[in-house]
């Protein structure tokens, strides 16, 4: 036990500590924002949100620890048991998972009131490593259209059941994170650029089915059958047309991504000042979403421009962090965990954003380190826990051969 | 592929996406400068459209006091119950917030011992269109209820007392034209800033509450209101104070007009009394008046509104009637002043004056005879004067008229005025379609045909008639200057006036006199009776007057609708009004009490 722990500093000595340095911040800001966007709210089960926030991220600096300590070579032993656990834990959420506004998100330990999971985040960190093992195998022909399809696979099934709860905005997260770590595993280019090209192509047959019936004046039955035969249910189509035609719906659909964007351009340069956010005291920003989806309004309102760039900024230093130990490291799956994990969470950070101005329609997707949820926040923090175990293994390899 | 070279195409490769990364990150920070800096107050006033209201804040109605500080028009305190519904709240919906003051309400009507003014549907009503303020459950509460409210230990969250300004006149029905009547005002007149309620406000409908609604109601001042998404009352942002409404002191002498109302009572008819040395108005009275009481139920105005005697209309100044013989002295000193005639011009009275195949007979039906002008308006010789107004030529008669504001408004404080009506052959010929004759400088000459006046007019010619030709605009409004508004001074000569008030003099004071009725003893009087006829042989009796006749303080004009002359009926009405006014201001000793009397005549 006492070697363990020598053992368990001596790595630690290693790390590097600057990494945690933005991470930390944000967890702080985190907290703080949490608590002005819920501490006016008169829900006994809204207001002590910020006290439980304080618990993920101290259980989120825990598994930190774990991570970094955890050698990440012993993934490749594991990974296929990773992420079929995880395959298994969102068939379960499937099956028996707890319905909060109309999606199937939430597996409930300790009973219905007690500490939900989502295993749809679990599922994007055992895809990570399971791909970063994969890819990074000596000898895998990763030209070969069978890999390919093979790997595809490993993506669409996770995608495919976490489309079903339904989670679009998390589903979506998994195909660029993939795509940027089969690019930087050499997957050829010509192979991700037809993907990537079907893929808008898809999404542009999607937009057209939506939208372009209404415009060449078809009829109303006509263009519910089109619309029947994209898949997407109502309340997406909703999301996605209110996005095009912000006015369309303003009371119903687009009244988030409308209070967003006055929350977000109020604050002007300088901000209203800390708890001073009328947009969400007001209740105009949602109380569900705003310590959550839209804790970003929040520092934007209260902040103005100042805090929004020093967030935005201190999410560029995690992500110049991770790609410099991606750069660093010598071993190539280290490399691809880099690059998943930063991917995975600057694409968080910029759906998010993008969303709560308006840039992108409202999907759903809470950001890295700041909004309220302990399932996202320990995935990110054992992801980034990642990030410095390769970091700190980065020069040993040649030790090791 | 060697292991080196693998992991420099993956180097590479991290490079480029990370690259792409922080130029996605700049191009949020571009976007969040676009948002945040150049269309900050496009969001902001977003910001304030949906979460701010603006609430108009009446300011207090002025009062309005008669020239001796009596007041006529005061607001008294109107205790009400107001529930604020923000502190009553209830999540989920709506109908449960509702239900919860009603429940409220029902506890207070326990509490306060009175029966319940509201419904639910009212409460309903109130949440939907004016959520953010009080909600008035209780007006006007006596003070047993508020004695019971202040007793009552428990404190009910969201509840509290209200005081509303209500307009009341303590004079109850007296001046009620003059001063006129309040109402809502509605909020639909004021566009120039939006408010998003308004408090109930009063708004001046008729008489000087009208005309002077603007310094009356003084400045409205505004509240800004924040409410949250629900639309419930959050906070105040900030209040600009309204600037309370200006005090009016009338002109008007509550004495005099209480006596002026007196002696119209059971009549139709008007009095108004000037005084002619400024031209402020002390009494205005027209009959059948109204209670400004009874206006509040919506019965009451209705019957005011139909009935056939309409005693909505204010007589004195809106009232049109033919001068009938009170028009002599004007054309008497028309007459003198151009020359036509001299005070011992003789004319001659058979009892008729002939006009083409025309006769208009004199009142006297075997004539005067022969007479001078002086004794003409002591008799009021139609023949005479129909006779001088040939003489003058109308255009001088007109003029004079013209000058002395007939045809005219005369600018009284008040809406409604009527300028009444003075003939000339340019008006005759656009209505009548025919040119003017000398059969209508005769009818006008003796205040007859197309000529119409309006009591306030006459009480304007009889104060200058009294000042010595000083015509000033009747005032309600004197603002304590003594001076009065001159509109004209008309070159009447010594003699002219000496040779006319010498005949008004003789109209009351001779023996003989048409207005011998109203002579009072202890002071002299000038007057004019008149009777004009209209259709079908009925009288209005009319009579105008100044008094006391060498320094002239009071000058009346007073008309009887329907009455048999003004020697007969309203004569004596004038001097009961005039020996009041004069036993009030001193001139006159009050009358001995009855048991001196008695003891005089044993």
């Amino acid at each position: 036990m006492k070697t363990a722990i020598v053992a368990g500093l001596k790595t630690l000595r290693q790390a590097n500590i600057l990494m945690l340095g933005p991470v930390l911040v944000l967890l702080v800001l985190g907290v703080l924002f949490v608590y002005s966007a819920c501490y006016v709210g008169d829900d006994k089960m809204v207001r002590p949100l910020y006290e439980r926030q304080i618990v993920w991220m101290i259980a989120g600096l825990v598994s930190y620890v774990i991570f970094a300590l955890y050698d990440f070579h012993r993934f490749k032993r594991i990974s296929w048991g990773v992420y079929g656990g995880s395959l298994a834990l969102l068939l379960l959420v499937l099956i028996m998972g707890k319905t909060i506004y109309g999606a199937k998100r939430w597996l409930m330990l300790f009973g219905d009131n007690g500490i939900g999971i989502q295993p749809s985040e679990i599922a994007k960190l055992s895809m990570i490593i399971l791909l970063s093992h994969r890819l990074s195998e000596v000898g895998r022909n990763l030209s070969s259209p069978r890999e390919l399809a093979m790997t595809l696979g490993l993506i669409a099934v996770p995608v495919a059941l976490i489309m079903n709860q339904p989670d679009l905005g998390t589903a979506l997260v998994f195909v660029p994170t993939a795509f940027l770590m089969m690019y930087v595993a050499g997957v050829p280019f010509r192979y991700l650029g037809a993907l990537g090209g079907g893929g808008f192509l898809l999404v542009g047959l999607l937009l057209g089915a939506l939208f372009l019936p209404a415009r060449m004046g078809a009829s109303e039955p006509t263009q519910m059958r089109i619309r029947s035969l994209t898949g997407l249910s109502d309340y997406q189509c909703g999301r996605i047309e209110v996005f095009f035609h912000p006015d369309k719906d303003p009371l119903g659909a687009g009244w988030n991504k409308r209070q967003s964007e006055i929350a977000v351009g109020s604050g002007g340069l300088r901000g209203k000042g800390y708890l001073h956010g009328t947009q969400n005291i007001l209740g105009f920003l949602p109380r569900s979403v705003a310590p959550t989806d839209f804790i970003y309004s929040v520092i934007a309102e209260e902040q103005g421009f100042v805090g929004s760039l020093v967030v935005l900024l201190l999410f560029g230093t995690v992500i110049i962090f991770g790609m410099m130990t991606a750069l660093r490291t010598r071993d190539s799956m280290g490399r691809l965990l880099c690059v998943g994990v930063v991917s995975l969470i600057f694409c968080h950070v910029f759906i998010n954003i993008a969303m709560t101005v308006g840039l992108m329609p409202i999907t759903g997707l809470p950001l890295p380190l700041l909004s309220y949820g302990g399932s996202f926040m320990i995935v990110t923090m054992s992801a980034l826990g990642i990030v410095q175990s390769v970091y700190i293994r980065s020069h040993r390899r040649d030790a090791y051969q | 592929m060697s292991r080196r070279k693998r992991g420099e195409d993956e180097r590479f490769r991290v490079r480029l996406i990370g690259l792409v990364m922080l130029i996605s990150l700049v191009i949020l920070g571009v976007n969040l400068w676009r948002i945040q800096v150049v269309r900050a107050p496009e969001f902001r006033s977003s910001l304030d459209r949906q979460s701010m209201r603006r609430v108009r804040l009446p300011g207090i109605r002025g009062r309005i006091f008669d020239r001796n500080g009596t007041c006529l028009a005061d607001n008294h305190p109107s205790y009400c119950i107001a529930i604020y519904t923000e502190e009553l709240r209830q999540r989920g919906r709506w109908s449960r917030t509702i239900d919860k003051v009603d429940s409220v309400i029902d506890e207070l009507a326990t509490v306060l011992g009175q029966p319940r003014q509201v419904d639910r549907d009212d409460i309903a009503q109130h949440v939907s269109r004016r959520l953010p303020l009080p909600f008035l459950a209780w007006h006007d509460l006596d003070e047993t209820a508020l004695a019971r409210w202040a007793e009552c230990d428990q404190v009910l969250p969201g509840v509290d007392i209200y005081v509303e300004p209500v307009r009341v006149y303590p004079m109850g029905v007296h001046a009620s034209h003059v001063l006129g009547y309040v109402g809502r005002a509605d909020p639909a007149a004021s566009t120039e800033t939006p408010y998003h309620y308004y408090l109930p406000e009063m708004e001046g409908k008729a008489g000087i509450e009208r005309s002077m609604d603007e310094r009356l109601r003084g400045q409205s001042g505004g509240r800004l209101i924040r409410v949250d998404a629900s639309g419930f009352k959050y906070d105040e942002k900030g209040e600009r104070e309204p600037v309370d409404g200006e005090d009016i002191h009338l002109a008007l002498d509550m004495n005099i007009q209480s006596i002026a109302e007196n002696v119209l009572s059971n009549q139709l008819g008007a009095v108004v009394v000037l005084d002619p040395r400024n031209g402020d108005v002390l009494a205005l009275a027209s009959a059948p008046s109204f209670d400004v009481e009874s206006l509040k139920s919506w019965k009451a105005w209705q019957r005011v509104r139909s009935d056939p005697k309409r005693p909505q209309v204010n007589r004195a100044i809106a009232g049109l009637y033919p001068p009938g013989s009170t028009f002599k002295p004007l054309v008497a000193i028309t007459g003198l002043e151009s020359g036509r005639i001299t005070a011992s011009t003789t004319l001659n009275c058979p009892g008729y004056y002939q006009v083409g195949n025309r006769r208009i007979h004199c009142w006297h039906k075997r004539g005067h005879g022969p007479l001078q002008i002086q004794k003409a308006i002591e008799q009021s010789c139609n023949p005479f004067f129909c006779e001088l107004g040939v003489r003058c030529e109308y255009k001088r008669i007109y003029h004079m008229a013209d000058a002395l504001g007939f045809g005219h408004r005369m600018g009284i404080e008040l809406l409604g005025e009527s300028p009444g009506l003075l003939p000339d052959n340019e008006w005759k010929e656009r209505v009548m379609k025919d040119t003017w004759r000398m059969g209508d400088t005769c009818n006008v000459s003796i205040g007859q045909g197309f000529l119409l006046v309006t009591p306030l007019q006459m009480a304007v010619f009889v104060a200058a008639l009294g000042n010595g030709g000083y015509v000033y605009r009747p005032r309600l409004i004197s603002n304590g200057n003594h001076e009065g508004d001159l509109v004209n001074r008309m070159a009447w000569s010594a003699k002219t006036m000496r040779v006319v008030r010498g005949g008004m003099f003789d109209v009351v004071q001779a023996p003989t006199g048409t207005g011998k009725r109203a002579r009072i003893d202890g002071v002299s009087i000038g007057g004019k009776t008149g009777s004009a006829q209209y259709s079908h042989g009925r009288t209005h009796a009319l009579m105008i007057a100044f008094a006391p006749f060498d320094a002239p303080r009071y000058a009346v004009a007073m008309i009887l609708e329907d009455s048999v002359s003004g020697g007969i009926s309203t004569a004596p009405q004038v001097r009961f009004l005039l020996n009041a006014i004069l036993t009030i201001d001193g001139t006159l000793s009050p009358p001995a009490p009855p048991v001196a009397m008695e003891g005089a005549q044993g």
